[in-house]
């Protein structure tokens, strides 16, 4: 659609208060940037607002007036006040809060002479703690009802103390929580940077494994990796595969463990070397003696890369 | 001794300079049809009544910004109390659904009483101009433009209560709201 139908059909319902907010703020972006959009968006408004002359006019509550007259002076609209029939000028609005403050003054003067009439006629009352009160449809005297009360506060001052020091728990566990939290985060993020993964792929110049394939996913940092190989010859009964780290600071290399492989002569293993690799790992196989020996002594069939 | 006879954009530009006289006369022949208005838009009295309180009062307090020039005092007026009663629907959850079973053929515009008294002639003659340039309409793109405008509810809510494709909805409302324009400017 051509933008300035896509406008056009804006702005039309937008005078109809038809918009979703998205396409709201979309109207508003382009009529702060476009003259026509905002005098279109406005005609069409106008256009709309006409269609209320025919509206059939239904006659509003008889206090209306006055709600709209409290709810100005609740809010302290400036110059607030509808008409009653007379235009009230300046002097006349002083006059009104004038009576208005004098008014509320001799209310409370009178609320107060009230408290201090029953204060006195309990003053000149005899004093007798043992006069009944009602209650719940049960009698008890004035201690009782007060030790009832003061009891019931104290159970609720323990409750809440019991409450805010529970909060206090919490927070605390939760502090404790998040701290840990944070802490191995950044330990990951911190191993994640120092992490330093390293993919070869290794194949074999002897004839009997030139099909044969071997590949090692090798993280130096934790001296482990995995292994796959796949189309190895099978080894005699009495021999294994064994994987090799060469470690270029070690004289010799690293044992990594024996690889048995499957009958398609595939497997994929973890392994771990029996000691740290430091420098930069070249990998190797061999046959070994079965279970494995601390220092090679076979033919190396795969070395890499 | 006759009061002046003062025209509804007078009396809210005095309004807007603090006469409230004027403000008076304004809402003696503004209420009723806007309370009209807003009984059909939110289906009930209470909330009507409050927000034809709240508009007045919003009405004093902006009265001093609105421009002759730029529009008439009643459509200034509705734009007011639509807003603010479509605000209240979206409060109220109310936009995203029918709250009755109206159908678009029991939502129709009344045409405007013939009874002229007084301030009312100028209202009514408006009205019949509107009535007859609505008209002027094909049938579907007047029901559509008469439903959105009282019920104020979403082209999503419009098209799905009435069963009508979206596209429907807003190129109905797009082109039957721009001839209205044109008709109400005297074009053909």
């Amino acid at each position: 659609m051509m933008d300035e139908e896509r406008f056009e059909e804006l702005a039309a319902m937008n005078a109809l208060g038809m918009l979703e907010n998205d396409e709201k703020r979309a109207l508003d972006g382009a009529i702060a940037r476009d003259k026509e959009v905002r005098a279109l968006t406005l005609e069409l408004e106008q256009v709309t607002a006409e269609l209320a002359y025919l509206i059939q006019p239904v006659e509003p509550p008889a206090n209306m007036k006055k709600r709209i007259r409290a709810k100005m002076r609740a809010k302290g609209v400036k110059g607030a006040g509808i008409s009653r029939g007379v235009v009230i000028g300046g002097t006349g609005w002083a006059l009104a809060a004038g009576l208005a403050v004098a008014s509320v003054w001799l209310w409370q003067e009178r609320a107060g002479m009230t408290q201090q009439l029953a204060a006195a006629s309990r003053a000149m009352a005899p004093v007798n703690t043992a006069t009944p009160v009602v209650d719940d449809g049960k009698t008890r005297t004035l201690e009782e009802e007060l030790k009832k009360r003061r009891d019931e506060f104290e159970a609720q001052k323990r409750a809440l103390a019991a409450e805010i020091e529970s909060l206090h728990k919490q927070e605390t566990d939760s502090k404790a929580q998040t701290a840990k939290l944070t802490a191995e985060v950044a330990a990951l993020k911190l191993q994640e940077q120092q992490s330093q993964l390293q993919i070869a792929t290794l194949q074999s110049k002897v004839w009997e494994y030139r099909k044969s394939e071997m590949l090692v996913v090798w993280d130096q940092k934790r001296s482990q990796g995995v292994v796959v190989l796949d189309k190895m010859p099978k080894v005699q009964s009495d021999q294994d595969y064994q994987l090799w780290v060469v470690d270029p600071s070690k004289p010799d290399p690293v044992s990594a463990g024996v690889v048995t492989v499957d009958a398609k002569g595939s497997v994929t293993a973890n392994f771990k070397t029996v000691e740290a690799v430091t420098g930069e790992a070249k990998f190797a196989l061999s046959i070994e003696k079965k279970g494995g020996v601390p220092k090679s002594e076979g033919q190396l069939l795969m070395v890499g890369p | 001794m006759s009061q002046p006879e003062f025209s509804e954009e007078d009396l809210l530009q005095r309004a807007g300079r603090g006469d409230a006289r004027a403000f008076d006369q304004l809402y003696d022949r503004m209420a009723p049809r806007l309370f009209g208005l807003l009984r059909q838009m939110l289906h009930d009295e209470r909330e009507a009544e409050d927000i034809l309180q709240d508009g007045f009062v919003l009405l004093w307090e902006r009265a001093s910004t609105f421009d002759a020039d730029r529009s008439k005092a009643f459509t200034w007026a509705v734009m007011l109390f639509r807003h603010k009663a479509i605000d209240r629907m979206r409060m109220l959850g109310r936009r995203n659904r029918l709250v009755d079973s109206a159908v678009l053929e029991q939502t129709i515009l009344a045409a405007p009483s013939h009874v002229s008294v007084d301030e009312e002639v100028q209202a009514n003659e408006r009205g019949l101009v509107v009535h007859e340039a609505l008209n002027e309409l094909p049938k579907e793109q007047r029901q559509l433009i008469e439903f959105a405008f009282l019920k104020g509810l979403t082209h999503h809510v419009i098209a799905e209560s009435l069963g009508i494709p979206l596209g429907t909805v807003k190129t109905n409302i797009r082109r039957g709201l721009l001839r209205l324009r044109d008709l109400l400017k005297g074009g053909a």
